[in-house]
């Protein structure tokens, strides 16, 4: 279990050497990216493996505070500030370890993370191709990103301390900056890289604040030594709310939430295969993962958790209408992942850990099975519309069945992985929050069902497009990694359930204070069920067999449907916030920097020197006994002065 | 018995005496001698309170005389650097008169 | 006995001062100087500082009043037997009396516990010299040596001055 730290170190060793010699190795020196997260996914298995068979009892081991779950600690120091041998706790010193934890939470996310980022490396070897089979010419770099991308996500997830999550955070920020503008030859995927790392790091700051208030507090950076300070009740209410909700903002930045959700859907610009890390294994779990990390901090603030919960179903509710009237098919994808990641924060802020984290899993199989399968269409087709597209099945059955597969599963239907974690949220909001949030979840659901169905449907069933007669499938190295991901799409969820042998479910496994089985809910589980089957059946009669003409209502909700395909106006208030707002304050401040801080400030005691000088230099002599007589009159004029001081 | 004070008093005027000489004389060889005045100003009063503070404070008595030995050793080396300088003056310009080198300025 | 000589020594001190700053020729100047230097070693020698006064005659006495002998002869001039005080004089006068008058006020000012005039034995001047101070005296003499060489290099004529 101590070798974990080699898991991310594989990784980014492997980015110097990709840099350095990748244009000279086979392949632009891929096969060390992909080595080197095949070897980290291997010994995830061994990590859990030991973490399995450890105990309380076992070294470095623990019930972790807050948590009450088994919590093994492994760090050396990183630096050390301040006078030495002294107490923490009252900032006269500060250490900072380099160290990780390994908790159920990290396992789960070392599996989801090297698996899907070993499936997309994999699979890029066959989409950063041109259509006569050559690879992309930055290749290397392609690789290079990746590896350093997986390697932060990794340090991220295993750091100990809140210090070292934060720079693992934002190198997971800059990785996303470098491969959604990627083909920065074209002008969109660089603005829509710039969107993502400003709007990013707009929840960053907070996040950083957030992590200084803890450390202000508890003098230390350490999750375990926060954790147990607030167990042992010596930060205030105030400052756990304050300090949950600034953390929040740098999850709700990461993970695209609503307000700053809007990077998320530009982020498309990027490489097909980024994308998919991005939505399942990377980037935005970051932030589901963050509150996760920080559930006994949020989890002490009724305040905090009500915030959460409120934007997590904002968020769902508002993304998946979008989702229903997008014609990106990777958009329509993206505004899907964004109401996903809006329900599970609704489900961490109804005290929904394990559903929560259950369903970031079963969610990033499903959702990078989803993208890899919009990647082939894409790499085959070079057309993201849906409107242009159908019946795709014909030409590309493999893809067509792998992403039927990922739909289905991400729209709930029974015993694929999307219904089981889908159905625990709704249990977990149903016992916590309001009746209001049971039902809008419920509605979130059914768009969600309703989404998928149309993009599947539309897509690879019903009339097909005849332009699209010669296109090919998947190549191998695309359709075995999509097969990969879609088994774990259909038999993930059955971790659930209470299987025979000594597993008796994951909400043993992954759980917050104590572990519970399969809660089913009869009402809640019949009816969601029968929302996303409903859902499908009304998709393929409109979508596939075209038996319900849908042209007609459009004009009924001309004006709704209106605001949904403009996205709420989200982008248009920011842009004229900032056209209006933050520019005319810019402008403001820049002519203070220009007028008061440069010209009067800096510059004007320069000028007052540079012109006296220029007066006063005709008065120098130049004679060595003037200098000898103004230093005489110096030493008068001092003694004087100290006279009358002394006096 | 001379009190220390009037040594002091004495030191005072050569050292007054030496300032005069550097600020009003011409030639950069009368320069060079008044500094020599000055220190020995300077070493009279070290001596002088050398041997009448014995045993005041933690200075050994003799301390100044030692610091004396010090100054006469780096008047020795200025006034060996100063001549050669005088005599470089006097080879470039012709004149050792200090009012005739003023481009020490803008 | 000891204020007889010490005002007859002090009158020469700063008798040969004066004439340093106010003679118009500048050999004359110089053996006034000299005149100077062995009044402050006879000064030494009622403190009792024997060494010092034999230093003093030998380095000011002999050593330095030669060089500057010999720096005069080297850069003979026509003004030498009358030259002048630049026009500042009468400023330079006043800041130098005033100079002195703020030291003797801050000499006269101080009240400082004294005991009669004492020195100590050659052995422990030379005890204290070499052993506390020796790393002020190595470094003296480095100063010494570094001085020689600059002095050597900057009065070379110009032929050799590679």
């Amino acid at each position: 279990m101590v070798w974990a730290w080699l898991i991310p170190v594989l990784s980014f060793a492997a980015v110097p050497l990709i840099i350095l010699f990748g244009k000279r190795l086979p392949a632009k020196g891929s096969p060390l990216a992909i080595l080197a997260i095949l070897a980290g996914f291997a010994i995830f298995w061994v990590v859990f493996a030991g973490f399995l068979s450890a105990s309380p009892d076992t070294e470095g081991c623990e019930i972790g505070v807050g948590t009450e779950a088994l919590t093994c600690n492994f760090k050396i120091t990183w630096f050390e500030a301040g006078i030495p041998g002294a107490d923490t706790s009252n900032h006269d010193r500060i250490e900072v370890a380099w160290g990780m934890t390994i908790d159920p939470l990290t396992i789960a996310m070392l599996g989801l993370a090297t698996f899907v980022a070993l499936m997309v490396q994999i699979y890029s070897l066959g989409y950063m191709r041109d259509h006569d089979g050559n690879f992309d010419p930055r290749l290397d770099w392609y690789y290079a990103f990746h590896a350093l991308f997986i390697a932060s996500m990794l340090t991220l997830v295993l750091a100990d301390n809140f210090l070292l999550l934060y720079v693992a955070w934002e190198l997971v920020g800059l990785c996303s900056y470098l491969l959604i503008g990627f083909w920065h030859e074209r002008p969109e995927p660089r603005e829509a890289a710039k969107k993502a790392f400003i709007v990013t790091r707009i929840g960053d700051v907070g996040l950083l604040v957030g992590i200084l208030l803890l450390w202000s507090q508890v003098g230390s950076f350490s999750m375990t030594e926060t954790f147990a300070a607030i167990e042992n009740g010596v930060l205030s209410d105030g400052v756990i709310t304050v300090s949950a909700l600034l953390l929040f903002l740098g999850a709700m930045g990461k993970s695209a939430q609503f307000p700053f959700h809007v990077w998320l859907p530009d982020a498309m610009e990027g490489p097909t295969p980024v994308s998919a890390l991005i939505h399942a294994a990377t980037m935005v779990a970051a932030g589901v993962y963050l509150v996760a990390r920080a559930f006994p901090l949020f989890s002490a603030s009724d305040t905090a958790m009500l915030v959460v919960a409120t934007i997590g179903l904002i968020t769902a509710l508002g993304a998946a209408t979008i989702a229903l009237v997008a014609t990106d098919l990777k958009r329509i994808l993206a505004y899907s992942t964004i109401s996903h990641l809006g329900l599970m924060m609704l489900s961490l802020g109804a005290f929904g850990y394990t559903a929560a984290v259950f369903h970031l899993l079963a969610h990033g199989f499903a959702k990078a099975l989803l993208f890899l399968g919009a990647g082939s269409v894409m790499h085959s087709t070079d057309e993201l519309d849906v409107r242009q597209m159908g019946g795709l099945r014909r030409v590309m059955p493999v893809t067509a069945i792998l992403f039927s597969i990922g739909a289905l599963s991400l729209g709930g239907i029974p015993i694929l992985a999307g219904f089981w974690s889908k159905d625990e949220i709704l249990v977990a909001v149903n016992k916590e929050l309001p009746v209001i949030f049971i039902v809008l979840t419920l509605v979130t659901a059914l768009f969600s069902a309703l989404y998928m169905a149309r993009a599947m449907f539309v897509v690879f069933y019903g009339r097909f497009a005849e332009q699209f007669e010669h296109v090919h499938d998947a190549p191998k190295t695309m359709s075995i990694t999509m097969g990969l991901l879609a088994v774990f799409a259909i038999v993930f969820g059955l971790l659930a359930l209470d299987l025979p042998g000594p597993f008796k479910g994951i909400g043993y496994f992954i759980f917050y204070h104590e572990g519970h089985g399969l809660v089913v809910v009869a009402w809640v589980m019949g009816l969601s069920t029968l929302l996303a089957i409903a859902a499908f059946i009304f998709g393929y009669l409109a979508y596939a067999r075209r038996s319900i003409n849908l042209d007609g209502t459009r004009g009924t909700f001309a004006r709704v449907l209106e605001v949904a395909e403009n996205k709420y106006y989200v982008d248009e208030i920011y842009q004229w916030t900032v056209d209006r707002v933050v520019l005319s304050l810019s402008r403001f401040i820049a002519w203070v920097d220009r007028a008061l801080v440069n010209d009067v400030g800096i510059n004007g005691p320069g000028d007052i020197t540079r012109v006296l000088g220029d007066r006063l230099k005709y008065h120098v002599t130049g004679y060595v006994y003037t200098y000898a007589l103004a230093m005489a009159l110096g030493l008068i004029g001092l003694a004087i002065f100290w006279w009358l001081v002394s006096r | 018995m001379v009190p220390l004070v009037a040594f002091q008093v004495l030191s005072a005027a050569l050292f007054a005496i030496g300032l005069y000489g550097v600020m009003a004389r011409r030639s950069a060889v009368l320069i060079v001698m008044s500094i020599e005045l000055m220190l020995n100003a300077v070493n009279i009063n070290l001596i002088a309170a050398a041997s009448h503070l014995d045993g005041m404070g933690k200075w050994a008595n003799f301390d100044g005389q030692i610091i004396a030995i010090f100054v006469i050793t780096v008047a020795a080396a200025e006034v060996g650097l100063g001549m050669a300088i005088i005599l470089r003056m006097y080879r470039n310009r012709s004149t050792v008169n200090v009012d005739e080198i003023n481009l020490m300025k803008w | 006995m000891s204020w007889f000589l010490f005002i007859i020594l002090a009158f020469f001190t700063l008798a040969g001062g004066l004439g340093v700053v106010v003679t118009r020729n500048v050999v004359h100047a110089a053996l006034f100087l000299l005149v100077s230097l062995v009044a402050v070693a006879g000064l030494y020698l009622i403190l009792f500082a024997e060494f010092l006064a034999l230093v003093q005659v030998l380095i000011y006495g002999g050593a330095i009043i030669i060089v500057l002998l010999f720096a005069i002869m080297l850069t003979r001039t026509a003004e030498y037997p009358y030259i002048s005080d630049n026009k500042q004089w009468p400023l330079a006068a006043v800041a130098a009396a005033a100079v002195g008058v703020v030291l003797g006020a801050a000499f006269l000012d101080n009240n400082i516990p004294e005991t009669s005039p004492n020195s100590p034995a050659f052995a422990d001047l030379a005890n204290s010299l070499f052993t506390t101070w020796a790393i002020p005296f190595e470094v003296a003499s480095l100063v010494l040596l570094v001085a020689l060489i600059g002095a050597i290099i900057i009065a070379r004529t110009g032929e050799d001055n590679r």
